[in-house]
C-alpha cells in the first residue's frame, strides 16, 4: 500500500508540470510574421525545414523566398566570390567582410539574373537545384530516341531545358528535359528535290540570347551544305530559315553559332565563317550570308570544338585541337580569330598550352571548349582542363591540370556555365559532375567547401511513389546504384554510352546506346 | 564618443512611464539606444525634454530589463541603416554577457523582443532573435513544438509531405 501511495503521489506531482505544458502559451507564435521571419533568419538551413513541418503558420513563413534568398547566397554566391580572385581582395583567409549579402544584383556573379527576376524567383526551389548540383544527386530517366542505331551517329544537343536530336531518318527532333519529357517538334531532314535523305553531320544551337520562344539551330550536311531551322516553341513547329547549297569541300565536321555569325569546319580543317543579317525576311528566311573568312588550318588534329563568341564590336571565332609535340606526346591548342562587325579580320593569333607536369601519351577521345575552359578527356580514365586566358593583347593556355576521379574510360565531357562540368564514362553508370572554377590552383582549392574533391559522382535517387511509371525507364525506379546498380541492370558490357553529354542548369543528358538491341536512348539525369 | 564615457550624474535626465504606470528616471544617451526615443527627442528640438515619455507597449519589469542592457551597451557604436538591411551578420554567436542576460523566462524572452522591436532596438532586438534561433537549432519539429508549446495543426499526412518534399535536404 505505501508502494501504491507513492505512486499516487507521484503521480499528483506530475499532473500540474503536465498540465502547465498542455496550458503553456505558445509565444513565438503570438509574434508577427516579421519578427518569426527575423528569427529564423539566424536559423540554417536544416531548421528552416524543419519548421516547415512544426505548424501552418510556421510553414508558410519558413519557405520565405528571402529567407531562402540568403541562404542560397550564404551557400552558393559567397564560397563562390571569395573562391574567384580580382573579387576578393584580401588574402590568405582574410575575413569577407565587404563581400556581405546584399541584393544588389552585381555582387551575385552570374546568379544575378534569378536577383533581377525579383519576386518571381522561387528562392528555395534554386537552392534545392544548386545542393543537388553540390550532392550529385538527381532523378534518372530516358527518352529512346531510336530504335536502331543510326548511321552516322545520332546528333544531339541541349539548351534552356531542350533536347535537339538530328540524325537522317527521323530527322531533327526537339524535346523538352523536362517533365513530362516529351517531343515538342520534328522536321524530316530531306532533299528538296529529289526528297532523298539528308546525313546530318554537325549541329550547333545559336548561343546568342534571344527570346526563349524562338531558338535557332543549324544542321551540317555530308555534301557540304548546311540548313538553318527555328524552333517556334509556342506553335511546336520547326521551320527552315536558310538553306546554304552544298560545298565541294566536303562534308561538315564542326559548326559554332552565334547569331548572326556561322561557323563552319569540315572533315579536313577548312574554317569558313558567315554573317547573317539580323532579320529574317517577309516571308520568314534568312537572306544568303557573306562570306566572312575562310582559311584552312594544318595544325589542328582532331578532336576538335570550336566556338564563337560575340562582342559589341565584332566577334571572335576559336578553334581548339589536340596536337601532337615531339617530346612529350600530346597537348592542346587553339586558334583565334577577332573579326570586326564589319567583317575585317583584325587579328589571327595561335597558343598552345604551357608546358606542364603532366604528360599526355594518347590522342585526347573529346574535347569541349566553353571560355575559358577547354576540357579534354583521357583513355586513361582521367580529364585535363586548361584555362585559356583572351585578351585584346594576348592568347595564352595555361597548363593542363589533369582530374581524377573516373574508375572506367571516359567516352565525353561538357564544360558550361559557372565552370561546371559533366562528365561520363564508357561503360556503366559513371557521371560525374566537377566545379573548375578558381582553376586546380590548390590554395584556391582549399577553399571549397566540400572535401577538397574537385567532382561528385551523381548517384540516382530513390524514385518517390508519384514519380510516372516511364516503361521505358529501368533506371528511375531502382534505388541502388554505382556497380551494384550496374550489375543489376546489366549495363557491363552492354551499353555504351555514345560520348555525348551535354546539360544545363536543371539536367544532364547522356546519350546510351544498347548494343544487343541497338537501341539508343538519352538519359536525363534531373537534378530539381 | 567621449561623452558617453562621462559620469551618469553628468547626463540630462529623461523619465519614462511604463506601461503599468512606474516611473523610471534614465541617462539621455541610454535612452537614444532605443530609435524610437531617439526621434521622439529630435520631436522636441533637440533638447532634453522635462515631461515624462509614455512607453504604452511595456511594462516596469521589462522595461528595466531593457535599460539594463542598453546601459552596458552605452558605449556601442550606433547602428547603421546598413547594418539592418544588408549586412547583418548571420551568426548566432552571443556575446557572453549578453548569453547571461538572455538567460530568463520564455516569457521574459518574448517580452524582451517585442519591446525592443517596439522601441526600435534593433541590436537588442537580433541578441534575442539570435537566442530563440538558437532554442529551434538541432531540434526536430517535434521538440520544437515542445519546446513553444506549438500546437501541430497539420495532419500526419501533411507532415509527412512535407518531410518527403524536404528529403533531398537530407544527409546520405
Amino acid at each position: 500500500m505505501m508502494k501504491r501511495a507513492r505512486e499516487e503521489d507521484d503521480s499528483a506531482d506530475e499532473r500540474p508540470v503536465k498540465a502547465f505544458r498542455a496550458a503553456g502559451i505558445d509565444r513565438l507564435s503570438r509574434l508577427s510574421d516579421e519578427l518569426i521571419v527575423r528569427i529564423l533568419s539566424f536559423g540554417s538551413v536544416p531548421a528552416l525545414l524543419n519548421c516547415q513541418r512544426v505548424s501552418k503558420r510556421l510553414s508558410r513563413i519558413s519557405v520565405d523566398s528571402q529567407l531562402w534568398k540568403a541562404a542560397y547566397y550564404n551557400q552558393f554566391v559567397l564560397p563562390r566570390a571569395s573562391r574567384l580572385s580580382g573579387i576578393k581582395s584580401t588574402k590568405n583567409g582574410g575575413t569577407s567582410e565587404h563581400l556581405c549579402y546584399s541584393s544588389r544584383a552585381s555582387k551575385w556573379l552570374e546568379d544575378g539574373h534569378l536577383v533581377k527576376k525579383g519576386s518571381n524567383t522561387d528562392w528555395k526551389q534554386q537552392y534545392r537545384l544548386r545542393h543537388n548540383w553540390s550532392q550529385g544527386q538527381c532523378a534518372v530517366s530516358e527518352i529512346v530516341v531510336a530504335d536502331r542505331p543510326p548511321e552516322p551517329p545520332l546528333l544531339v544537343m541541349m539548351h534552356n531545358s531542350m533536347l535537339f536530336t538530328a540524325d537522317s531518318i527521323s530527322g531533327l527532333r526537339v524535346w523538352t528535359s523536362q517533365d513530362p519529357r516529351q517531343l515538342i517538334a520534328s522536321i524530316a531532314l530531306m532533299e528538296p528535290k529529289t526528297n532523298a535523305l539528308r546525313l546530318p553531320t554537325a549541329m550547333a544551337l545559336d548561343a546568342f540570347e534571344q527570346s526563349v520562344t524562338n531558338q535557332r539551330v543549324v544542321l551540317g550536311f555530308e555534301d557540304g551544305s548546311f540548313t538553318i531551322y527555328v524552333l517556334k516553341r509556342e506553335e511546336s513547329i520547326l521551320t527552315p530559315l536558310f538553306d546554304h547549297p552544298p560545298s565541294s569541300n566536303g562534308m561538315l565536321s564542326a559548326l559554332a553559332y552565334s547569331s548572326p555569325y556561322i561557323m563552319t569546319m569540315t572533315e579536313d580543317q577548312m574554317v569558313t565563317l558567315y554573317a547573317f543579317s539580323e532579320d529574317e525576311t517577309l516571308n520568314g528566311t534568312l537572306d544568303p550570308p557573306r562570306l566572312l573568312y575562310s582559311l584552312r588550318s594544318h595544325t589542328a588534329w582532331p578532336p576538335v570544338s570550336i566556338a564563337v563568341r560575340t562582342h559589341a564590336n565584332g566577334m571572335t571565332a576559336a578553334i581548339a585541337y589536340a596536337l601532337p609535340t615531339h617530346l612529350t606526346g600530346w597537348t592542346v591548342g587553339i586558334q583565334e580569330m577577332r573579326l570586326s562587325s564589319a567583317g575585317e579580320l583584325l587579328q589571327s593569333r595561335l597558343a598552345t598550352a604551357a608546358p606542364g607536369s603532366t604528360l599526355i601519351k594518347s590522342q585526347p577521345m573529346s574535347m569541349s571548349y566553353s571560355h575559358p575552359y577547354l576540357l579534354a578527356t583521357h583513355s586513361d580514365n582521367t580529364l585535363t582542363v586548361y584555362l585559356v586566358k583572351s585578351t585584346t593583347e594576348a592568347l595564352s593556355i595555361s597548363a593542363g591540370t589533369r582530374l581524377w576521379g573516373h574508375t572506367s574510360s571516359i567516352s565525353g565531357a561538357h564544360v558550361g556555365m559557372r565552370g561546371k562540368a559533366v562528365s561520363v564514362s564508357k561503360i556503366g553508370d559513371e557521371l560525374r559532375v566537377w566545379d573548375l572554377e578558381g582553376g586546380a590552383n590548390p590554395t584556391l582549392r582549399r577553399r571549397r567547401p566540400s572535401n577538397g574533391d574537385m567532382s561528385v559522382r551523381v548517384q540516382p535517387l530513390r524514385a518517390s511513389a508519384e514519380d510516372e511509371a516511364e516503361d521505358t525507364s529501368t533506371a528511375a525506379q531502382v534505388p541502388s546504384s554505382g556497380l551494384r546498380f550496374a550489375l543489376d541492370q546489366k549495363f557491363d558490357e552492354e551499353v555504351v554510352n555514345r560520348g555525348w553529354v551535354g546539360f544545363d542548369e536543371r539536367n544532364v543528358v547522356v546519350l546510351r546506346e544498347r548494343t544487343r538491341e541497338g537501341r539508343q536512348a538519352l538519359v536525363v539525369y534531373d537534378f530539381t | 564618443m567621449a561623452a558617453n564615457a562621462q559620469p551618469t550624474d553628468a547626463q540630462p535626465k529623461i523619465t519614462l512611464v511604463s506601461s503599468d504606470n512606474q516611473k523610471i528616471l534614465v541617462d539621455r544617451d541610454i535612452a537614444e539606444r532605443s530609435v524610437l526615443l531617439k526621434h521622439m527627442i529630435q520631436d522636441f528640438g533637440g533638447e532634453t525634454p522635462d515631461q515624462d515619455i509614455p512607453i504604452h507597449n511595456v511594462n516596469e519589469v521589462v522595461l528595466k530589463k531593457v535599460i539594463e542592457w542598453c546601459e552596458h551597451h552605452r558605449a556601442d557604436p550606433p547602428a547603421t541603416a546598413e547594418d539592418d538591411s544588408d549586412n547583418r551578420k548571420k551568426s548566432t554567436d552571443i556575446e557572453e554577457w549578453d548569453q547571461k542576460f538572455m538567460q530568463v523566462d520564455q516569457e521574459m524572452l518574448f517580452e524582451i523582443i517585442l519591446a525592443a522591436n517596439y522601441l526600435d532596438i534593433k541590436p537588442l532586438l537580433d541578441v534575442g532573435c539570435k537566442t530563440v534561433a538558437n532554442m529551434i537549432k538541432g531540434k526536430s519539429p517535434d521538440e520544437i513544438r515542445k519546446t513553444f508549446n506549438i500546437t501541430n495543426d497539420f495532419t500526419p499526412e501533411e507532415e509527412d509531405q512535407i518531410r518527403r518534399e524536404n528529403e533531398w535536404a537530407e544527409d546520405r
